[in-house]
């Protein structure tokens, strides 16, 4: 799937375009890319029991969670104590992504930052924490330590030596999409010359308790789009991006997975929780990031949805493609890769968009899994029955969250 | 790296703090230079001699309807107010303007982390029959700033940001970038924070409260910024304007020099620096500034993570016109901001 510096060099368009030279994931669905890109190509769900924390006490009691994972085997002791579950993903997952561009030490660490997403972090040892006091024992301190969402950040930036901008975006599930376009932005400004950009989080007791209490996760691995589903399937992982001024990284030699191409943000100003329901303003939002881009609807050859599951979410989401795409709507794949990793909330933006990037290098839709049958409130092409072959070279990645925050990213190749 | 010729102007600001409700309130602090913290009531922590910087003139109910308040948490309730008051300074009536052109990024500290603790307190304490499901949309960090944008209906880009000490000029420096690419016309911009008991219990289980969370403050800050152009249009006044944004992550063992150099190039004709987070105490960095005044919001108003909303409007309000201001924030670990403001109006100099 790697694209040569070369090839690159020849498909570069006149605009100065943000190239993504580096990915990296850890998460259920695969704990690096080879792995995730098999589970994404062959559609392996990857939403199964959770053990981390009881989860008898809830309806649902399944998700997409990391199993197997030692951190001895990624960390010393000593480190691996002072980083919470988030962190510790974080920091694999930025590793791979540098690692895999090879930028550390082409520019100086000042010229190299990290523009992140955040979610519920180390909430997960600070509830052990609350646990412990409210029994009346003391509470061990540590595991408040990463109880902020910007401490993976800062993981990150100490663990490879980064001294350049550092930012963590906390806007719940569309947080780390809109750090992959801030990253790009940064980089485009000049400010940067490379930044690794995704996004972190794990599940805890507080969202899975708490979207369990909206009553808006489902019993089976979520469907999205399908009749009959009930809802979210949580998850928990980190996907970075290695991003960089392509002029620059061709120079340097390196591979060029794709491009972040523009993006756009905005927050409904309807609803703490419930999406406008007529889509227009997830359309405005899609629609923007197409014109930062510089790309008509006409050359997006599908979209990532945001795709939980819910059944209000997705058909709004299917109401903002048919505002977006018109009479072509039908022709252009909505797919949800939630059923396969899970909803990582902090992590899902850059997690979907990783999954993007390296569908469109293979020519690829991916398929959404779990479907139960066609719903008419949802009338689109979600790839249901299996994924496509596609000559796609560009594609929509959409993040919705709390709050009414919406991003629309749009990725090249 | 420079943002000089950026034209953006401050055309409103907002203040909520242990100081009062306002910005007259907050001025007057500044003007006597009094500490207006005061003793955290000894039950909370088991022992005395801890002083916080409670924002105990604030009423959420003297702005907001008592059901609606009811809905926010703290942290909500001093943003959606903050954003009406900054708006009501700026002249701006949203409904009247393009909606989808007026955007909100914020700071925020520990937004939801109240929320957070009631939310799993039920749970531990009563099973899952205890869960408040009202609580938990308002758990997360970015509730302050999606409240204020659906409560005031705006509509444009939306974001928050957490990232220590200097949460709320990682919002500035985003919110002036969307103005700079046109995404906006005017975003509003600065810091939120809340403090309660709980937060304060774990300040001192780890060690914080004779640290960094000495002193802990409460309220929010909050700046509209405003393409010049848009701004010189509808005649909005302006208390100043915006000139360079700089920022580091870290300041890197060994590489100091060269940090402090990048954050600060360029700085030399401030007549007034403004300190926040831990400026107070990198002295590498501040031996590099202009021996001028300098100004810092954490001994009178108390220090919070998202306190750089604060702080810059307090530069803001204390720089004389056509006087060049430089903002310097600081965290334990990074970031580092220094950024340039200007006082008075530039579009009627």
């Amino acid at each position: 799937m790697r694209k040569t510096a070369a090839i690159a060099a020849k498909s570069m368009m006149v605009r100065k375009r943000i190239a993504i030279t580096g990915l990296g994931i850890f998460s259920a669905a695969g704990k690096d890319v080879p792995s995730f890109s098999g589970s994404l190509l062959a559609g392996r769900c990857a939403i199964g029991p959770i053990d981390l924390f009881d989860v008898s006490p809830f309806a649902a009691g399944i998700g997409a969670q990391v199993h197997g994972f030692d951190p001895l085997d990624h960390f010393t002791a000593k480190q691996a104590k002072k980083l919470s579950r988030a962190d510790q993903f974080g920091v694999i997952a930025a590793g791979e992504a540098l690692g895999n561009s090879g930028v550390c030490g082409c520019y100086s660490p000042y010229d190299i930052g990290v523009s992140m997403g955040a979610g519920a972090a180390g909430m997960l040892q600070a509830e052990e924490w609350l646990k412990e006091t409210l029994a009346g024992k003391k509470g061990n301190p540590s595991l408040l330590r990463g109880l902020l969402p910007d401490r993976t950040s800062m993981a990150i930036a100490a663990a490879y030596n980064l001294g350049g901008y550092l930012g963590s975006i906390t806007t719940a599930c569309s947080s780390s999409a809109t750090a992959i376009g801030w990253g790009a932005d940064l980089i485009a400004t000049g400010r940067l010359k490379a930044a690794v950009c995704g996004g972190s989080d794990c599940l805890s007791i507080l969202t899975f308790a708490g979207f369990n209490s909206l009553r808006v996760v489902d019993t089976e691995p979520c469907a999205p789009f399908s009749l009959g589903r009930q809802g979210i399937s949580l998850g928990e992982g980190a996907a970075f991006l290695v991003l960089e001024d392509e002029e620059s990284a061709i120079c340097r030699g390196a591979c060029v997975y794709g491009h972040v191409l523009g993006y756009a943000v905005a927050g409904e100003a309807y609803h703490m929780t419930a999406p406008e329901p007529s889509g227009a303003d997830a359309a405005r939002v899609m629609t923007a990031a197409m014109n930062q881009a510089g790309v008509s609807a006409d050359e997006v050859g599908w979209v990532n949805a945001h795709g939980t599951g819910t059944p209000l979410n997705d058909v709004v989401e299917t109401k903002a493609m048919k505002l977006v795409f018109g009479n072509r709507a039908m022709g252009v794949p909505l797919v949800s890769t939630k059923a396969l990793t899970g909803h990582c909330l902090g992590a899902a933006g850059a997690i979907e968009a990783l999954a993007t990037v390296i569908a469109l290098n293979e020519g690829v839709i991916p398929q959404t899994l779990n479907f139960r049958g066609a719903d008419p409130d949802c009338d689109l092409d979600y790839c249901h029955p299996g994924a496509k072959q596609s000559a796609a070279k560009v594609a929509l990645s959409n993040s919705f969250a709390f709050g009414g925050n919406i991003t629309s990213l749009v990725l090249g190749i | 790296m420079s943002d000089i010729g950026n034209d953006i102007v401050i055309s409103g600001m907002a203040a909520i703090s242990a100081a009062g409700v306002g910005l007259d309130s907050l001025r007057e602090a500044l003007c006597r230079g009094e500490s207006l913290l005061k003793p955290v009531p000894a039950d909370i922590l088991g022992e005395s001699g801890h002083l916080w910087g409670k924002a105990d003139g604030f009423r959420a109910v003297d702005f907001i309807p008592p059901l609606k308040a009811r809905k926010f948490d703290r942290c909500s309730q001093f943003a959606v107010v903050a954003t009406g008051m900054a708006l009501k300074d700026a002249g701006i009536e949203p409904a009247a303007l393009d909606a989808d052109r007026i955007g909100i990024v914020l700071g925020c500290g520990f937004g939801g982390i109240a929320n957070s603790e009631e939310f799993l307190r039920g749970y531990f304490t009563a099973g899952a029959e205890g869960l408040t499901p009202m609580l938990f949309p308002n758990t997360v960090p970015n509730a302050s700033a999606s409240n204020a944008s659906i409560e005031h209906g705006l509509k444009g880009p939306n974001v928050t940001f957490v990232q220590r000490f200097c949460s709320a000029e990682s919002a500035f420096m985003m919110a002036c970038r969307f103005l700079q690419e046109d995404r906006a016309d005017i975003i509003l911009t600065g810091g939120v924070d809340e403090l309660t008991p709980a937060m304060l219990r774990g300040f001192a289980a780890t060690g914080q409260l004779r640290r960094h969370g000495a002193g802990f403050g409460e309220g929010a800050g909050i700046l509209v910024l405003e393409k010049g152009s848009h701004a010189r249009r509808r005649n909005a006044p302006a208390r100043g304007s915006v000139g360079c944004v700089r920022t580091i992550g870290r300041l890197i063992p060994g590489q100091e020099g060269e940090g402090a150099d990048r954050l600060l190039a360029g700085v030399t004709d401030a007549s007034l620096v403004g300190l926040s987070g831990t400026a107070a105490g990198e002295k590498q960095l501040l031996d590099r500034l202009p021996a001028v005044t300098r100004l810092e919001t954490a001994p009178l108003i108390g220090r919070s993570i998202a306190m750089g909303g604060l702080a810059m409007t307090a530069l803001v309000l204390a720089l004389r016109p056509g006087c060049n201001g430089l903002h310097l924030a600081a965290s334990p670990e990074g970031p580092y901001y220094a950024i340039d403001f200007r006082g008075g109006n530039p579009v009627q100099p």
